[in-house]
């Protein structure tokens, strides 16, 4: 149990953390699901610096995009932005959300999240370029598929190496995703591949255009931004998630079965890789380094919202969209891996535990 | 620790997968003097087999693999008894440390000479490995013109530069904007931000201007992150233009067509210089309509040279897929080795470096006249033409006598 005493910086959607959406503290003043015991001042005080937080993101929200529209000279082009750059952070959360709840409860860095998801796009391309089905009912089959996966691929493969040190799962996930990568490479060649949505139009949003497939995109990482909390929040396999990442010794005297939660956590965060693979397939080039691109602004996402917060997951997804596209009119010319990292490290300067994430305090 | 011995792990795996690729006896090194009969020389094939450019690295090494065969079918090196060429390929992974250690490696081995690499950044550290070992290196593709600015003896370039690219697009775009009677078009340019695509757009703006074009608007991405440009086409839709060029890569040539196709920014023609997207064949099968109409200045295959279109159908035939101006490229690059192995008659590096630098070859590419090097390794004969996507098929417009069929100007019907 080498992880066991200093558990709060694995923390799953601790109550005090996963209040993302200020409509549920304005409801009761108190997230339900909060333990009974928690004291009433220090909630209080949370629930406070929540709205403050919201508070100052909503202004530099505000603040960085008069600046673009005044850097710009043009609305037109500050609106596409945005609305670019919402949607656009709506698909990194989406890829995001999985990563995190790995990282939460298994206190694992997953670089194979990214093959996952080429693996997923691959599972999308075959479905609907042999089978002749519609691209979004390949879910039916990619999410099942990869949550069997990670099962399998938790149970005999990165159960050994629980508990041990960071390198151990490190180096099995590099090699995993090095394997995917390759395989994939072998037997779909190295050409690309192309999901057509029929008749994907652009459709006009507050004076943007964006296409029909990315709204899609985005509404279903809301969605599933919410299931996730749900059943993390709601259920008793959620519940018992939450209490392996919060102390897993305390969970296993408790009665939990920790192996079997490890193997459901990767599981689900496989299917997300395989729920965000299909949505994002009508959107990329498909090739077997895909997933690659999505890794390090996956990475940026997790630490960013608060490792194993999904609702963090969601909200620092828009955070890093919104950035992208703002930061290319602040810097044209730059990466905007650029701004990206400004922004990244200046929230970890002011919150190192990530947006929202539970303070070791 | 671990760390460190994984990392030596890898690179034995990646040794040792590259090596099966071309586990050659060692070449004609040592056989300066000659050579015999049955003699085998070996010429290294350095391509990104692997990782994000696998497309193209795994066509160029296949085309390197042709020449080869053909050169080996048609009785080998006559000036050195028939002598058999065999190809030594090597997986550099698009990654410059990799190709480095390759190049290296193969020289060690006993290559004649060396072809590759795609990557910019690997050629730059290959052309000074090649350099201090006095073994030939014959650049497929790889436009940067830093690469050839080293005062190196032993490197030479196929393909044009990116000088020669940006100029000769601006050039092109004028003569089709003319010859349709249109006004001199206003550019915005949308181009990657490494060395090439810097390059190519300094040159291209600075002729474009001396030309009386105006550039409206100029923007850059990183090609390896971004996802979406419709935020990019609406600054260029603000701006004014009537043409957009884009100088970049697959992947992110594809989602600037998706992105024109979702904005409808109104344009007279999407104009790419040196893209690789827009003239690829799978562009059009991509994109569908939304590719249609769409220029391409870049250095190509010559679809009216008989030899490149029996090269086109054998490739086609052997791997299924059609083949792509990169691929044509290696196969010329082991050519212009094979070539100067004949004229010199000799195996050794030094000679054929020697014979290389006299080279007149004719190439199965699109050029002005046959592979002839410059004093610094460029091939003076190098150009790109005006292609276009023409009913779903990638087609020579321009100039007159590579075309196949008119330019389309403006491109877009609605613009």
């Amino acid at each position: 149990m080498s992880s066991a005493p200093d558990s709060s910086a694995r923390a799953v959607e601790d109550p005090d953390s996963a209040v993302a959406e200020p409509a549920e503290v304005a409801g009761d003043g108190q997230p339900e699901g909060a333990p009974a015991t928690m004291p009433a001042a220090p909630r209080a005080r949370w629930a406070r610096s929540v709205w403050v937080r919201v508070g100052i993101g909503a202004v530099l929200v505000a603040v960085a995009v008069l600046v673009a529209y005044l850097r710009a000279g043009n609305g037109e082009v500050v609106g596409q932005a945005v609305v670019t750059g919402l949607l656009t952070g709506g698909i990194y959360g989406l890829v995001a959300m999985g990563l995190t709840l790995i990282f939460g409860v298994l206190d694992i860095v997953n670089f194979a999240h990214g093959a996952f998801l080429a693996l997923a796009l691959y599972i999308t391309v075959v479905m609907v370029n042999e089978f002749g089905l519609y691209p979004y009912l390949a879910l039916l089959i990619s999410v099942p598929v990869m949550f069997l996966l990670g099962a399998a691929v938790q149970r005999f493969v990165l159960a050994g190496a629980m508990g041990k040190p960071l390198e151990n799962q490190l180096l099995i996930t590099l090699g995993l995703a090095l394997l995917i990568d390759n395989g994939l490479l072998l037997f779909f060649g190295p050409n690309p591949q192309s999901v057509d949505i029929p008749g994907d139009q652009g459709v006009q949003i507050l004076g943007a255009v964006a296409t029909v497939s990315r709204l899609l995109a985005f509404g279903v990482a809301l969605l599933l931004a919410a299931l996730i909390y749900l059943l993390l929040q709601r259920t008793r396999l959620g519940t018992a998630i939450r209490a392996v990442a919060a102390n897993e010794a305390g969970a296993q005297l408790v009665g939990i079965d920790t192996r079997r939660i490890f193997a459901a956590t990767f599981a689900i965060g496989t299917a997300c890789a395989g729920a965000a693979g299909v949505l994002v397939a009508p959107l990329v080039t498909i090739e077997p380094t895909t997933g690659e691109l999505f890794n390090i602004i996956a990475f940026v996402v997790v630490v960013l919202g608060g490792m194993g917060n999904v609702v963090g997951a969601l909200v620092g997804g828009l955070i890093i969209g919104l950035t992208e596209q703002l930061g290319a009119l602040y810097l044209p010319g730059q990466s905007p891996l650029l701004s990206v990292f400004i922004v990244f490290v200046l929230v970890l300067f002011l919150r190192p535990q990530g947006l929202f994430g539970r303070g070791t305090t | 620790m671990r760390k460190s011995r994984f990392a030596a792990l890898a690179c034995a795996l990646s040794l040792g997968v590259a090596a099966c690729g071309g586990s050659a006896p060692p070449g004609a090194a040592d056989g300066g003097d000659g050579g015999g009969s049955g003699e085998t020389i070996t010429i290294g094939s350095l391509h990104p087999l692997s990782g994000a450019a696998a497309a193209d690295g795994q066509q160029m090494d296949n085309g390197a693999q042709l020449a080869v065969e053909a050169i080996n079918e048609a009785g080998g090196i006559e000036s050195l008894d028939g002598a058999q060429l065999e190809l030594a390929s090597a997986d550099t992974q698009g990654d410059p440390q990799v190709g480095q250690t390759e190049a290296q490696r193969l020289i060690d081995d006993g290559v004649v000479g060396l072809v590759g690499t795609y990557q910019s950044a690997v050629s730059s550290n290959v052309a000074a490995v090649a350099e201090r070992n006095q073994v030939p290196f014959v650049i497929d593709v790889s436009s940067a013109d830093q690469i050839l600015e080293q005062g190196y003896t032993n490197v030479f370039r196929v393909q044009p530069s990116s000088t020669v690219l940006g100029e000769r697009g601006a050039d092109f775009l004028a003569a089709v904007a003319e010859g349709a009677g249109s006004d001199l078009p206003r550019v915005a340019i949308l181009h990657e931000q490494g060395p090439f695509g810097t390059a190519v757009k300094d040159s291209f703006s600075a002729q474009a201007e001396s030309l009386g074009m105006e550039i409206t608007n100029v923007a850059s991405y990183d090609p390896a992150s971004v996802s979406d440009f419709t935020t990019q086409i609406t600054a260029v839709e603000a701006s004014g233009a009537d043409v957009l060029m884009v100088a970049g890569y697959y992947r992110d040539g594809v989602l600037v067509a998706q992105a024109v196709d979702t904005v409808q920014p109104g344009l007279d023609a999407v104009f790419g210089v040196a893209n690789g997207a827009f003239d690829v064949p799978q562009f059009p099968e991509e994109v569908g309509a939304a590719g249609e109409g769409y220029f391409d200045a870049n250095y190509h295959l010559d679809n009216t040279n008989p030899e490149t279109q029996e090269l086109a159908a054998l490739y086609e035939e052997r791997f299924g897929d059609p083949i792509r101006t990169a691929a044509v490229l290696s196969y010329d690059a082991v050519r212009v080795i094979a070539d100067a192995l004949e004229r010199a008659g000799d195996a050794d590096p030094t000679a054929v470096r020697d014979a290389i630098a006299e080279t007149e070859l004719d190439s199965l590419l699109a050029a002005d006249g046959p592979i002839s090097f410059t004093e610094t390794g460029e091939n003076e004969n190098a150009t790109p033409i005006l292609m276009q996507v023409i009913d779903g098929a990638v087609v020579q417009v321009y100039p007159e006598d590579k075309a196949e069929t008119e330019p389309v100007y403006p491109a877009f019907p609605s613009g």
